[in-house]
């Protein structure tokens, strides 16, 4: 019982004591007073301000080109939708109509670089430069 | 000839904080040297109630005052509120963010109370037991100001605005813009740590 009578009369106290801690450590109104009278204070506070207002405006800058990319982005995309749309379609003509095939585009059966080339024109056959050739050759011995 | 000694000189009336921030926005830098200095004073004795040195205080005062001048144009839309009291809720929220900032270096430690202070501390509470009245007795500052450095921010922000600032739960609740039970929250809470701060010399 005791104790407990105690304990309210223990926090009082503590209360009591922590309102004059409190009042003591913020009576300061001496350096306060000193800080305000300072000379020069309002000079740098200019400078202080001039200072932030060009990290704001150089803020801004980055903030402007953030702001064209970010209206960019939308056509951009498009752009890429469209150039992927244009790349499949080709992909397909292409294979279709001059017979593109990737074992010759990747050299599967290690035709190397002239069968690459020579896909591009597959149209001639080995039979149409043989009769080039033997065309040329009758051609010089009639000469 | 006539006495003109009676007849009071009409001095021009004192442009109001309202007219002169409108010409702060407008572009007239007189007009805001004319703020700080109607204003700079307050402000530096909302900073000197948290920080002791005056380089610390000076700081405050140009960061508070660098923040409200980036800030004029949202106070000019607000024709409800005083400059001053704007300006000192610019100035306590600077110090609290200066009290977090301190508080998250390594070198505020709580063992800076010496056995001396310490010593002090029990005695004071003693004497109030013998009826020799804590209220009175003058506490040494750097002893406050260590004992409050082991608050956390808000708790010493609060309690500095009710014990010395002797403002209202529903003054800080304005000033701050909290709600008055959030006000009194921490108010209490605060209270609580601080008895437990000083519990410790027991």
């Amino acid at each position: 019982m005791a104790g407990e009578e105690k304990k309210p009369r223990l926090e009082g106290r503590l209360d009591r004591l922590g309102r004059t801690v409190v009042r003591a450590a913020a009576s300061n109104d001496g350096e306060a007073d000193a800080a305000a009278s300072s000379s020069f204070l309002y000079a740098r506070l200019r400078a202080r301000i001039a200072a932030e207002t060009a990290r704001r405006e150089e803020g801004e800058g980055w903030l402007a080109v953030l702001g064209v990319v970010w209206r960019a982005v939308p056509a951009m995309a498009l752009v890429a939708v469209l150039a992927f749309a244009m790349f499949l379609t080709a992909d397909t003509s292409t294979q279709t109509q001059q017979g593109f095939s990737d074992e010759a585009l990747l050299g599967r059966n290690g035709a190397g670089v002239e069968q690459v080339v020579f896909t591009d024109a597959r149209s001639i056959s080995n039979d149409d430069v043989l009769a080039t050739i033997i065309s040329d050759e009758n051609r010089e011995d009639a000469r | 000839m006539a006495d003109n000694s009676d007849i009071e000189v009409a001095r021009p009336a004192e442009t109001s904080d309202v007219e002169l921030v409108a010409r702060v926005v407008g572009g007239d830098e007189r007009a805001f040297e004319e703020l700080f200095n109607r204003h700079r004073r307050r402000v530096a004795l909302i900073a000197g109630r948290f920080f002791r040195q005056r380089e610390q205080i000076e700081e405050i005062v140009q960061e508070s005052f660098t923040k409200a001048f980036f800030a004029l144009p949202d106070f000019s839309n607000r024709r409800d509120a005083s400059f001053a009291s704007w300006v000192a809720r610019i100035a306590f929220n600077s110090c609290y963010d200066e009290l977090r900032r301190l508080k998250r270096r390594p070198e505020s430690a709580l063992s800076e109370v010496t056995e001396e202070e310490a010593a002090w501390v029990r005695e004071r509470l003693r004497a109030d037991e013998a009826g020799g009245g804590v209220e009175s007795a003058a506490v040494s500052r750097d002893l406050a100001g260590k004992l409050l450095s082991r608050l956390e921010p808000e708790d010493r922000l609060v309690l500095v605005m009710l014990d010395a600032e002797g403002m209202s739960v529903a003054e800080i609740a304005g000033l701050m813009g909290w709600s008055v039970s959030k006000v009194k929250v921490r108010a209490h809470r605060a209270r609580a740590r601080l008895r437990r701060a000083l519990k410790r010399f027991l």
